[in-house]
Protein backbone atom coordinates (compact mmCIF):
# COMPACT_ATOMS: atom_id res chain seq x y z
CA UNK A 1 0.00 0.00 0.00
CA UNK A 2 1.74 3.48 -1.14
CA UNK A 3 1.47 6.27 1.45
CA UNK A 4 -1.15 8.23 -0.72
CA UNK A 5 -3.47 4.59 -0.69
CA UNK A 6 -3.19 5.00 2.94
CA UNK A 7 -3.47 8.64 3.36
CA UNK A 8 -6.68 7.63 1.45
CA UNK A 9 -7.81 4.73 3.38
CA UNK A 10 -7.40 7.21 6.27
CA UNK A 11 -9.62 9.58 4.91
CA UNK A 12 -12.18 7.33 4.75
CA UNK A 13 -12.70 6.13 8.35
CA UNK A 14 -15.61 7.58 10.65
CA UNK A 15 -13.57 9.65 12.70
CA UNK A 16 -11.85 11.45 9.39
CA UNK A 17 -15.21 12.15 7.93
CA UNK A 18 -16.66 13.23 11.22
CA UNK A 19 -13.17 15.77 12.04
CA UNK A 20 -13.83 17.07 8.30
CA UNK A 21 -18.11 17.22 8.46
CA UNK A 22 -17.72 19.71 11.64
CA UNK A 23 -17.31 23.10 11.40
CA UNK A 24 -15.47 23.55 14.77
CA UNK A 25 -13.61 20.59 14.88
CA UNK A 26 -10.64 22.41 13.03
CA UNK A 27 -10.32 25.56 14.74
CA UNK A 28 -10.52 23.61 18.47
CA UNK A 29 -7.94 21.48 17.56
CA UNK A 30 -6.05 24.00 16.30
CA UNK A 31 -6.40 26.38 19.03
CA UNK A 32 -5.98 23.19 21.30
CA UNK A 33 -2.11 22.44 19.20
CA UNK A 34 -1.16 26.04 19.58
CA UNK A 35 -2.54 26.48 23.40
CA UNK A 36 -0.15 23.67 24.16
CA UNK A 37 2.74 25.39 22.63
CA UNK A 38 2.05 28.19 25.23
CA UNK A 39 1.78 26.32 28.09
CA UNK A 40 4.55 23.99 28.09
CA UNK A 41 6.84 25.30 25.38
CA UNK A 42 8.49 27.66 28.21
CA UNK A 43 9.50 24.00 30.77
CA UNK A 44 11.05 23.29 27.43
CA UNK A 45 12.73 26.69 26.78
CA UNK A 46 14.04 26.34 30.08
CA UNK A 47 15.08 23.09 30.13
CA UNK A 48 17.44 23.76 27.02
CA UNK A 49 18.29 26.78 28.65
CA UNK A 50 19.52 25.47 31.95
CA UNK A 51 21.53 22.77 30.23
CA UNK A 52 23.24 25.62 27.50
CA UNK A 53 23.75 27.52 31.08
CA UNK A 54 21.57 30.97 30.58
CA UNK A 55 18.53 29.83 32.55
CA UNK A 56 17.98 28.53 36.35
CA UNK A 57 21.33 27.70 37.26
CA UNK A 58 21.14 28.38 40.83
CA UNK A 59 19.36 24.56 40.35
CA UNK A 60 21.07 21.47 39.35
CA UNK A 61 20.63 20.29 35.66
CA UNK A 62 19.13 17.07 36.79
CA UNK A 63 16.56 18.28 39.51
CA UNK A 64 15.41 21.05 36.39
CA UNK A 65 14.95 18.20 34.06
CA UNK A 66 13.12 16.32 36.89
CA UNK A 67 11.26 18.56 38.18
CA UNK A 68 9.76 19.58 34.43
CA UNK A 69 9.29 16.33 33.12
CA UNK A 70 5.82 15.24 33.86
CA UNK A 71 4.86 18.93 32.47
CA UNK A 72 6.76 18.30 28.98
CA UNK A 73 5.16 15.24 28.80
CA UNK A 74 1.51 16.17 29.32
CA UNK A 75 2.24 19.04 26.81
CA UNK A 76 3.97 16.51 24.33
CA UNK A 77 1.27 14.15 24.48
CA UNK A 78 -1.26 16.73 24.19
CA UNK A 79 0.63 18.34 20.88
CA UNK A 80 0.60 14.75 19.87
CA UNK A 81 -3.10 14.09 20.23
CA UNK A 82 -4.02 17.20 18.29
CA UNK A 83 -1.71 17.09 15.85
CA UNK A 84 -2.91 13.55 14.54
CA UNK A 85 -6.26 13.98 14.74
CA UNK A 86 -5.13 17.64 12.68
CA UNK A 87 -3.74 15.63 10.02
CA UNK A 88 -6.67 12.84 10.31
CA UNK A 89 -8.96 15.69 9.36
CA UNK A 90 -7.55 15.82 5.74
CA UNK A 91 -4.91 12.85 5.67
CA UNK A 92 -4.47 13.04 1.50
CA UNK A 93 -4.22 17.07 1.89
CA UNK A 94 -1.51 16.41 4.32
CA UNK A 95 0.37 13.58 2.17
CA UNK A 96 0.70 16.02 -0.73
CA UNK A 97 1.91 19.29 1.75
CA UNK A 98 5.64 18.96 1.79
CA UNK A 99 5.95 21.06 4.73
CA UNK A 100 3.89 18.53 6.71
CA UNK A 101 6.27 15.51 5.64
CA UNK A 102 9.30 18.24 6.68
CA UNK A 103 7.79 18.78 10.44
CA UNK A 104 7.27 14.98 10.77
CA UNK A 105 10.95 14.52 9.98
CA UNK A 106 12.23 16.97 12.35
CA UNK A 107 10.40 15.72 15.08
CA UNK A 108 11.94 11.80 14.14
CA UNK A 109 15.14 13.98 14.30
CA UNK A 110 14.46 15.52 17.72
CA UNK A 111 13.26 12.07 18.85
CA UNK A 112 16.28 10.32 17.42
CA UNK A 113 18.56 13.40 19.24
CA UNK A 114 17.13 12.96 22.50
CA UNK A 115 17.43 9.38 23.00
CA UNK A 116 21.15 9.71 22.14
CA UNK A 117 21.42 12.55 24.65
CA UNK A 118 19.77 10.48 27.77
CA UNK A 119 22.08 7.49 26.54
CA UNK A 120 25.26 9.30 26.26
CA UNK A 121 26.35 12.37 27.96
CA UNK A 122 23.32 12.89 30.01
CA UNK A 123 24.45 9.13 32.38
CA UNK A 124 26.93 10.93 33.40
CA UNK A 125 25.16 14.28 34.78
CA UNK A 126 25.34 13.69 38.12
CA UNK A 127 29.43 14.37 37.23
CA UNK A 128 28.21 18.08 35.73
CA UNK A 129 24.99 18.86 37.80
CA UNK A 130 26.15 21.88 39.41
CA UNK A 131 29.24 23.00 37.23
CA UNK A 132 29.63 25.81 34.78
CA UNK A 133 30.08 25.74 32.17
CA UNK A 134 28.21 22.58 31.35
CA UNK A 135 30.09 20.37 28.92
CA UNK A 136 30.26 20.79 25.25
CA UNK A 137 28.19 17.87 24.17
CA UNK A 138 25.51 18.76 26.63
CA UNK A 139 25.26 22.45 25.42
CA UNK A 140 25.67 21.30 22.15
CA UNK A 141 22.54 19.33 22.04
CA UNK A 142 20.56 21.58 24.12
CA UNK A 143 21.38 24.28 21.44
CA UNK A 144 20.42 21.73 18.88
CA UNK A 145 17.16 20.70 20.13
CA UNK A 146 16.03 24.59 20.98
CA UNK A 147 16.84 25.58 17.58
CA UNK A 148 14.82 22.15 16.07
CA UNK A 149 12.02 22.85 18.07
CA UNK A 150 11.94 26.59 17.02
CA UNK A 151 12.05 25.41 13.58
CA UNK A 152 8.85 23.35 14.27
CA UNK A 153 6.81 26.22 15.03
CA UNK A 154 7.96 27.89 11.59
CA UNK A 155 7.82 24.76 9.60
CA UNK A 156 4.02 23.67 11.34
CA UNK A 157 2.68 27.46 10.43
CA UNK A 158 4.02 26.96 7.08
CA UNK A 159 1.58 23.99 6.64
CA UNK A 160 -1.36 26.06 6.56
CA UNK A 161 0.84 28.60 4.31
CA UNK A 162 2.11 25.76 1.41
CA UNK B 1 -10.51 59.77 23.29
CA UNK B 2 -7.81 57.20 23.04
CA UNK B 3 -9.94 55.55 20.50
CA UNK B 4 -9.98 58.76 18.45
CA UNK B 5 -6.33 59.09 17.94
CA UNK B 6 -6.23 55.68 17.20
CA UNK B 7 -8.73 56.41 14.12
CA UNK B 8 -6.70 59.54 13.53
CA UNK B 9 -3.60 57.49 12.97
CA UNK B 10 -5.45 54.75 11.18
CA UNK B 11 -6.51 57.63 8.77
CA UNK B 12 -3.33 59.08 8.10
CA UNK B 13 -1.86 55.66 7.16
CA UNK B 14 -4.93 55.20 4.54
CA UNK B 15 -3.85 58.05 3.70
CA UNK B 16 -0.43 57.64 3.05
CA UNK B 17 -1.74 54.79 0.70
CA UNK B 18 -3.67 57.11 -1.32
CA UNK B 19 -1.09 59.32 -2.29
CA UNK B 20 0.95 56.09 -3.54
CA UNK B 21 -2.63 53.92 -4.77
CA UNK B 22 -0.48 52.28 -7.39
CA UNK B 23 2.32 51.34 -5.09
CA UNK B 24 2.66 47.93 -3.15
CA UNK B 25 2.18 49.39 0.41
CA UNK B 26 5.55 49.99 2.04
CA UNK B 27 5.17 47.97 4.86
CA UNK B 28 6.79 44.82 4.08
CA UNK B 29 3.93 42.91 6.46
CA UNK B 30 1.79 44.03 4.31
CA UNK B 31 3.94 43.74 1.00
CA UNK B 32 4.67 40.53 1.22
CA UNK B 33 2.61 37.32 1.57
CA UNK B 34 4.91 35.18 3.97
CA UNK B 35 5.90 37.91 6.29
CA UNK B 36 2.93 37.55 8.49
CA UNK B 37 3.68 33.82 9.05
CA UNK B 38 7.03 34.32 9.61
CA UNK B 39 6.29 37.02 12.33
CA UNK B 40 3.48 34.56 13.53
CA UNK B 41 5.60 32.14 14.58
CA UNK B 42 8.04 34.43 16.24
CA UNK B 43 4.81 35.43 18.24
CA UNK B 44 4.15 32.29 18.83
CA UNK B 45 7.61 31.79 19.88
CA UNK B 46 7.97 34.59 22.24
CA UNK B 47 4.48 33.47 23.86
CA UNK B 48 5.47 29.91 24.56
CA UNK B 49 8.30 31.78 26.34
CA UNK B 50 6.60 34.58 28.11
CA UNK B 51 3.35 32.59 29.02
CA UNK B 52 5.38 29.05 29.57
CA UNK B 53 7.71 30.55 32.09
CA UNK B 54 4.76 32.38 33.78
CA UNK B 55 2.98 28.97 34.06
CA UNK B 56 6.12 27.26 35.89
CA UNK B 57 6.16 30.39 38.21
CA UNK B 58 2.26 29.87 39.05
CA UNK B 59 3.00 26.57 39.36
CA UNK B 60 5.74 26.79 42.03
CA UNK B 61 3.17 28.95 43.44
CA UNK B 62 0.93 26.37 43.61
CA UNK B 63 3.44 24.19 45.42
CA UNK B 64 3.38 21.55 42.28
CA UNK B 65 6.99 22.07 41.08
CA UNK B 66 10.68 22.78 42.70
CA UNK B 67 8.65 23.00 46.13
CA UNK B 68 12.25 22.40 47.71
CA UNK B 69 13.32 25.68 46.20
CA UNK B 70 11.80 29.63 47.83
CA UNK B 71 9.34 30.83 45.97
CA UNK B 72 11.30 33.76 45.59
CA UNK B 73 14.03 32.41 44.00
CA UNK B 74 12.31 31.01 41.54
CA UNK B 75 10.67 34.08 40.73
CA UNK B 76 14.26 35.95 40.56
CA UNK B 77 15.29 33.05 38.24
CA UNK B 78 12.17 33.21 35.86
CA UNK B 79 11.99 37.01 35.82
CA UNK B 80 14.28 37.74 33.46
CA UNK B 81 12.71 35.18 30.72
CA UNK B 82 9.68 36.40 31.86
CA UNK B 83 10.61 39.80 30.74
CA UNK B 84 12.76 38.99 27.42
CA UNK B 85 9.42 36.98 26.17
CA UNK B 86 7.58 39.94 27.02
CA UNK B 87 9.38 42.11 24.92
CA UNK B 88 9.27 39.66 22.01
CA UNK B 89 5.45 39.86 22.37
CA UNK B 90 5.87 43.70 22.26
CA UNK B 91 7.53 43.87 19.43
CA UNK B 92 5.82 41.15 17.27
CA UNK B 93 2.25 41.69 18.56
CA UNK B 94 2.03 45.65 17.43
CA UNK B 95 3.75 44.48 14.27
CA UNK B 96 1.29 41.88 13.23
CA UNK B 97 -1.53 44.30 13.74
CA UNK B 98 0.17 46.85 11.82
CA UNK B 99 -0.37 44.20 8.36
CA UNK B 100 -4.36 45.16 8.97
CA UNK B 101 -4.84 48.07 11.57
CA UNK B 102 -8.08 49.48 10.41
CA UNK B 103 -9.49 45.95 9.86
CA UNK B 104 -8.42 44.74 13.13
CA UNK B 105 -9.34 47.10 15.59
CA UNK B 106 -13.05 46.21 14.81
CA UNK B 107 -12.37 42.63 15.60
CA UNK B 108 -13.73 41.46 18.46
CA UNK B 109 -11.84 39.17 20.03
CA UNK B 110 -8.65 41.43 18.95
CA UNK B 111 -10.53 44.02 21.47
CA UNK B 112 -10.83 41.36 24.38
CA UNK B 113 -7.29 40.17 23.97
CA UNK B 114 -6.53 43.25 23.86
CA UNK B 115 -8.15 44.19 27.55
CA UNK B 116 -7.25 40.84 28.83
CA UNK B 117 -3.83 41.26 27.99
CA UNK B 118 -3.61 44.63 30.20
CA UNK B 119 -5.39 42.57 33.24
CA UNK B 120 -2.91 39.82 32.84
CA UNK B 121 -0.02 41.87 32.47
CA UNK B 122 -0.98 44.46 35.56
CA UNK B 123 -2.44 41.79 37.68
CA UNK B 124 1.33 40.07 37.13
CA UNK B 125 3.31 43.29 37.75
CA UNK B 126 1.69 43.53 40.90
CA UNK B 127 0.24 40.32 42.45
CA UNK B 128 2.47 37.96 41.26
CA UNK B 129 5.59 40.00 42.08
CA UNK B 130 4.41 41.09 45.29
CA UNK B 131 3.87 37.29 46.01
CA UNK B 132 7.74 36.13 45.23
CA UNK B 133 9.17 38.61 47.45
CA UNK B 134 11.37 36.97 49.67
CA UNK B 135 9.74 38.49 52.66
CA UNK B 136 6.69 36.81 51.52
CA UNK B 137 8.47 33.33 51.59
CA UNK B 138 7.17 32.08 54.62
CA UNK B 139 3.29 32.90 54.33
CA UNK B 140 0.81 30.47 53.99
CA UNK B 141 0.36 28.99 50.69
CA UNK B 142 -3.47 29.81 50.25
CA UNK B 143 -3.37 33.50 48.41
CA UNK B 144 -0.92 32.31 46.59
CA UNK B 145 -2.15 29.76 45.06
CA UNK B 146 -5.50 31.64 44.57
CA UNK B 147 -2.99 34.43 42.71
CA UNK B 148 -1.49 31.17 40.95
CA UNK B 149 -4.31 29.88 39.43
CA UNK B 150 -6.00 33.14 38.52
CA UNK B 151 -2.93 34.04 36.64
CA UNK B 152 -3.00 30.77 34.34
CA UNK B 153 -6.52 31.56 34.14
CA UNK B 154 -5.66 35.00 32.82
CA UNK B 155 -2.69 34.46 30.47
CA UNK B 156 -4.99 31.34 29.00
CA UNK B 157 -7.74 33.59 28.47
CA UNK B 158 -5.30 35.81 26.24
CA UNK B 159 -4.03 32.75 24.36
CA UNK B 160 -7.54 31.46 23.77
CA UNK B 161 -8.80 35.43 22.68
CA UNK B 162 -5.33 35.69 20.37
CA UNK B 163 -5.91 32.13 18.50
CA UNK B 164 -9.79 33.31 18.34
CA UNK B 165 -8.80 36.09 16.02
CA UNK B 166 -6.95 33.40 14.02
CA UNK B 167 -9.69 31.02 13.11
CA UNK B 168 -12.45 34.52 12.50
Amino acid sequence: MSPLEFAEFLSRTRISETLRDGIYDFPVLIILHILSIGLFGGALALTDMRILGWALTGIPVSQVIDQFRLWKWIGFVSLLVTGILLTLSDPVEYHNNLMFWVSVLVLAIIGIDAAIFRNGVYRSVSEWDQVLPVPAPARAWAARSLILWIALVFIGRAIAFF
Amino acid sequence: MIAGHSIALLDAYAWIQQVRPEALPLNPIARWEWVFPVVESIHICGMALLVGTIAILDLRLMGVFFTFRPVSEIGRLTKPWINRGLIIMLLTGPYLLSSDPSEYIQVGAFKVKMCLFLFAIAFHFTIIRRATQPRNDGQPPGRRTAAACMSLLLWTSVMLAGLWIGNL
